[in-house]
């Protein structure tokens, strides 16, 4: 009985002692449209800013933001493409204005954290393109870009020919975190993308997961090594975050 | 104005399917980076002992679904190109793969042409390879004289009928 009373005031301090965390769906007001933020609230000083989650669609992004949070890292999942009623398609990600991705950098910024942005597949070039405008026109630095398996080839690659990127590579200054699966074509080119990445002054780390064929959060065929690094995707942002604040120092 | 449309989506629809299973002429250097890898039972096989054939070298992946799809039009291919007499050698290159999980894959797919391997992936920068299936078609001189990028149905008469010209 002693045990038990024991017991349940452990269980009862363990849950006490967790922070409370709060997830909020926020709406920003950007050119044309209403842009809604989920906020994965944490009270560290890092917030990471994802491009152009939709919102909503995808538990395991989900997952990962509130253990990203559980650690102290404030997320932002915003709805872009919802916010401008766009199709989930590669030609919707140049229709989203430039300002509306400003105005959410901005409204990051704002919070007083460090602010790093980051995106996956065809994303990572609207992060990118977002980057470099606020480059341009704001004083204030942000903290980095994580790529996480970027598809930035503009038009097919051709066999036998250096491959050509969107106009938005090698635009920003910010350090660059990649990382690529083992299994992808896209590691192969892994030195052509970083020399490309690192002509707008960016310092560029990429990194090989072995044995990952890409698409972690979307992929329904996943293979075991697939399932564990998608469960441990919040601790590869974690160490990410960690190589781009060695850049800064 | 209902006709147009459908002559025009016709159109679009044909020359896409066109599109698909063309050859593009090679317009970089036409000397090909240098070859020699071995193949699952450790035999070593180079792109030089082939000169005098018309030769496809296809970069691929077992994670690539196209690769699994085309391979069985790639066994059909050798044999049209055979009945025509025309000198003709596969040279199929994996893409930094394991023995092991290529040999899984050629036990379910059954491709009946000279699968390699390049573990250390140098053949695979040297060629310029950034996406899959990425393939080369060499001449008998031993020139690169076209290249195709995805997916295709190599059995196809107008594919066959330009990869069978190169030998004449």
């Amino acid at each position: 009985m002693h045990n038990l009373k024991v017991f349940i005031l452990m269980l009862l301090l363990a849950i006490s002692s967790r922070p409370v965390l709060a997830v909020s769906v926020n709406t920003l007001e950007v050119p044309d449209a209403e842009l809604e933020v989920r906020k994965f609230e944490a009270d560290g000083d890092r917030l990471l800013l994802g491009f152009p989650c939709d919102e909503g669609a995808n538990a395991i992004e989900e997952k990962t933001a509130q253990m990203l949070a559980e650690d102290g890292i404030e997320v932002w999942m915003p709805d872009m493409l919802g916010a401008y009623m766009l199709p989930n398609l590669r030609d919707s990600l140049g229709e989203i204005p430039d300002q509306a991705l400003l105005d959410l950098i901005e409204s990051a910024v704002a919070t007083g954290k460090q602010v790093y942005l980051i995106a996956s597949g065809p994303y990572a070039r609207v992060l990118l393109r977002a980057a470099a405008d606020w480059e341009k026109t704001h004083e204030q630095k942000l903290a980095g870009v994580v790529l996480i398996f970027p598809r930035l080839f503009k038009g097919d690659p051709e066999p036998g020919k250096q491959p050509q990127y969107v106009d938005a590579v090698g635009t920003t200054k910010l350090p660059i975190m990649l990382l690529e699966g083992g299994h992808t074509p896209n590691r192969w080119g892994l030195t052509p993308l970083r020399q490309a990445l690192s002509k707008g002054g960016s310092q560029v780390i990429t990194k090989v997961i072995p044995q990952i064929r890409g698409h972690l959060f979307t992929g329904k065929d996943k293979n075991r090594t697939e399932e564990v690094v998608t469960s441990q995707m919040a601790g590869l942002i974690k160490v990410s975050l960690f190589y781009i604040q060695e850049f800064e120092q | 104005m209902i006709k147009k449309l459908f002559i025009f989506t016709l159109l679009l629809v044909f020359s896409a399917a066109s599109q698909a299973t063309s050859l593009k002429a090679f317009g970089g250097n036409p000397t090909p980076p240098p070859l020699m890898l071995k193949d699952l039972e450790g035999k070593s096989h180079s792109l030089d002992a082939n000169m005098g054939k018309v030769v496809l070298v296809q970069f691929w992946a077992t994670y690539c679904g196209p690769c699994r799809k085309e391979m069985p039009t790639m066994n059909k291919m050798i044999k049209k190109l055979e009945a025509q007499g025309v000198p003709f050698k596969i040279l199929a290159i994996d893409m930094g793969e394991s023995a092991a999980e290529v040999r899984k894959f050629v036990d379910e797919v059954k491709p009946e042409f000279t699968i390699l391997l390049d573990e250390s992936g140098k053949s695979i920068q040297d060629w310029k390879v950034f996406a899959v299936p990425s393939n080369f078609i060499i001449d008998p001189q031993g020139q690169i004289r076209y290249t195709l990028f995805g997916g295709v149905d190599w059995a196809n008469e107008e594919l066959l009928a330009k990869v069978a010209a190169l030998a004449k």
